[in-house]
């Protein structure tokens, strides 16, 4: 079984590689991507509507705004299921947790421990910083939420999960979540209280002091920062509830 | 020899010299040795994106994905060792050798 | 290790390389500087660290020895590659350099505190799991046979 699921997977490498020869060369002007007007129209107009160095991100959470504040939903319902699905409530929530086979409850170490003190608030200041670097370099809310949830997931395995969640408990954790799309909401409706429409941030002009474009990039750190809220709640409260099949004790 | 060039051949070397620790990860004997072996293809990663940056010439983007990747990799392997050591997938052969360790933690902490 | 070497190393990817010298030719067209040359003998010390580590990691007998080879000659090898090409980008002196080379030494930094860690959790967690050691009347037969899960 192993021999033909490493034929399977060769065969796949071989024939993706082959595939791959197909592709246009790089920076080929002449291939699909490069020549369709679309492409050009976010090149040339991207830094004049929204004095945003980072297309991506532009692109991301200005152009296709509504697009991302859906997706940000779709996150939010995923961890609301998976609760949903595993957590024990009720009378279920007496029953004797179910122990595998040999299982050990293991104890923190002390290197691995020490090592993560260290460590966690450096990575929650590099969240920050992918966070709100989004604008000139690759990341932005997702980027930096998955940064910040791993943060916390590091406490989790380090010691245990009741550690880290007397840090982030799992129930703040979901009204995060909450928090972050009623902020990327609230942009929206707000520009659309300016006299805008949904998500049009260059209304919010009339309250920041400052230009048209210069409002979009603002609102763009806005939208972010509430999609990294969602994201951080969100990759928290499933690792919490994956982990511990819903019981919310013990570590990993 | 040009910095580019060489730049090259240490994406390469890097690449080639992954090859074993992939052998290992499809062969090892134990779980632990795939381990060991994708903790060091992880960090090679990280070391290999700054390269691809420095080739590229935009080792200002690189080096944040560099240290994302170090980072993600770090939080990978601790979370499978602390998974492998709450269970056991064996069945208990020698007892008395797997308590000595635990006993000894017990006194310190 | 001329220019061809490295090229035969990639093949078909050489075309690629006309458009990189292109856009880092003002850092290259003066030749090696001093730095230049220091950072490759670096990089060049980790490489070869690099390969002590992967051989360890094919020949040695079992587990620990392994976790030996693994653990210290990847992180040394990671420190000095990442110094090494630190110190070839820090060519110009110029703000956005040292920057980088901050940023690179961050990530030094970083590995060098969490791959021993990692390292060390991993052979906590094999010790604990019963991993044979390799003994000197034991083939590494034995501790392939045990342990496989």
């Amino acid at each position: 079984m192993k021999k033909i699921a490493l034929a399977v997977t060769v065969l796949t490498g071989i024939l993706l590689l082959y595939a791959a020869q197909d592709f246009p060369a790089w920076g080929d002007l002449q291939s699909p991507a490069s020549a369709s007007p679309v492409s050009k129209h976010f090149i040339a107009d991207t830094g004049v509507d929204t004095e945003v160095p980072n297309m991506v991100t532009a692109v991301l959470a200005d152009y296709r705004g509504f697009d991302t504040m859906f997706e940000t939903v779709v996150i939010f319902i995923a961890g609301i299921a998976i609760i949903g699905i595993l957590r024990r409530t009720g009378a279920d929530a007496d029953a004797p947790a179910l122990k595998r086979e040999n299982e050990i409850a293991a104890e923190p170490d002390l290197i691995v421990t020490n090592t993560v003190r260290l460590l966690v608030p450096v990575i929650q200041l590099f969240a920050f910083y992918v966070l709100a670097h989004g604008h000139v370099s690759p990341g932005g809310g997702f980027q930096g939420g998955v940064i910040m949830g791993a943060s916390f997931i590091l406490v989790a395995l380090a010691w245990d999960l009741p550690k880290a969640m007397d840090r982030l408990s799992v129930d703040r954790a979901v009204m995060l979540a909450g928090v972050g799309i009623l902020i990327y909401a609230g942009i929206g409706l707000f520009s659309m209280l300016l006299g805008g429409e949904f998500l049009d941030y260059a209304e919010l002009s009339h309250v920041l002091p400052v230009s048209r474009e210069m409002a979009r990039y603002h609102a763009m750190l806005g939208v972010e920062i509430g999609v990294a809220f969602t994201v951080t709640a969100v990759m928290f409260a499933i690792y919490a509830n994956l982990s511990t099949r819903g019981r919310l004790e013990g570590g990993l | 020899m040009t910095v580019e060039g060489f730049t090259v051949f240490a994406g390469a070397a890097l690449f080639v010299l992954m090859l074993p620790a992939l052998y290992r990860v499809a062969v090892g004997p134990t779980s632990f040795d795939r381990l060991v072996a994708v903790n060091v293809i992880g960090t090679k990663t990280a070391v290999l994106l700054v390269v691809i940056g420095t080739l590229f010439g935009r080792l200002d983007m690189f080096v944040d994905f560099a240290l994302a990747y170090a980072l993600l990799n770090f939080v990978a392997s601790l979370a499978v060792a602390r998974y492998l050591n709450r269970t056991r997938s064996m069945p208990a052969k020698k007892p008395a050798k797997r308590r000595t360790p635990r006993k000894k933690k017990a006194r310190a902490s | 290790m001329s220019m061809d070497v490295a090229d035969s190393f990639v093949g078909g990817f050489s075309l690629d390389l006309g458009f990189l010298a292109e856009a880092s030719v003002e850092t290259i067209h003066s030749g090696l500087s001093a730095l230049d040359v220091c950072g490759m003998i670096l990089a060049s010390v980790g490489l070869v660290f690099f390969l002590g580590a992967a051989v360890g990691l094919y020949r040695f007998p079992d587990f620990y020895t392994r976790m030996h080879a693994a653990g210290k000659g990847d992180t040394l090898s990671s420190l000095l590659i990442l110094l090494g090409f630190g110190l070839i980008t820090l060519d110009d002196f110029s703000m956005v350099g040292w920057l980088l080379v901050v940023k690179l030494l961050a990530i030094v930094l970083f590995i060098m505190l969490t791959s021993p860690t990692s390292t060390h959790a991993l052979m906590r967690a094999g010790f604990e799991d019963g991993v044979e050691p390799v003994t000197k009347g034991s083939s590494s037969k034995n501790t392939k046979k045990e342990g496989e899960s």
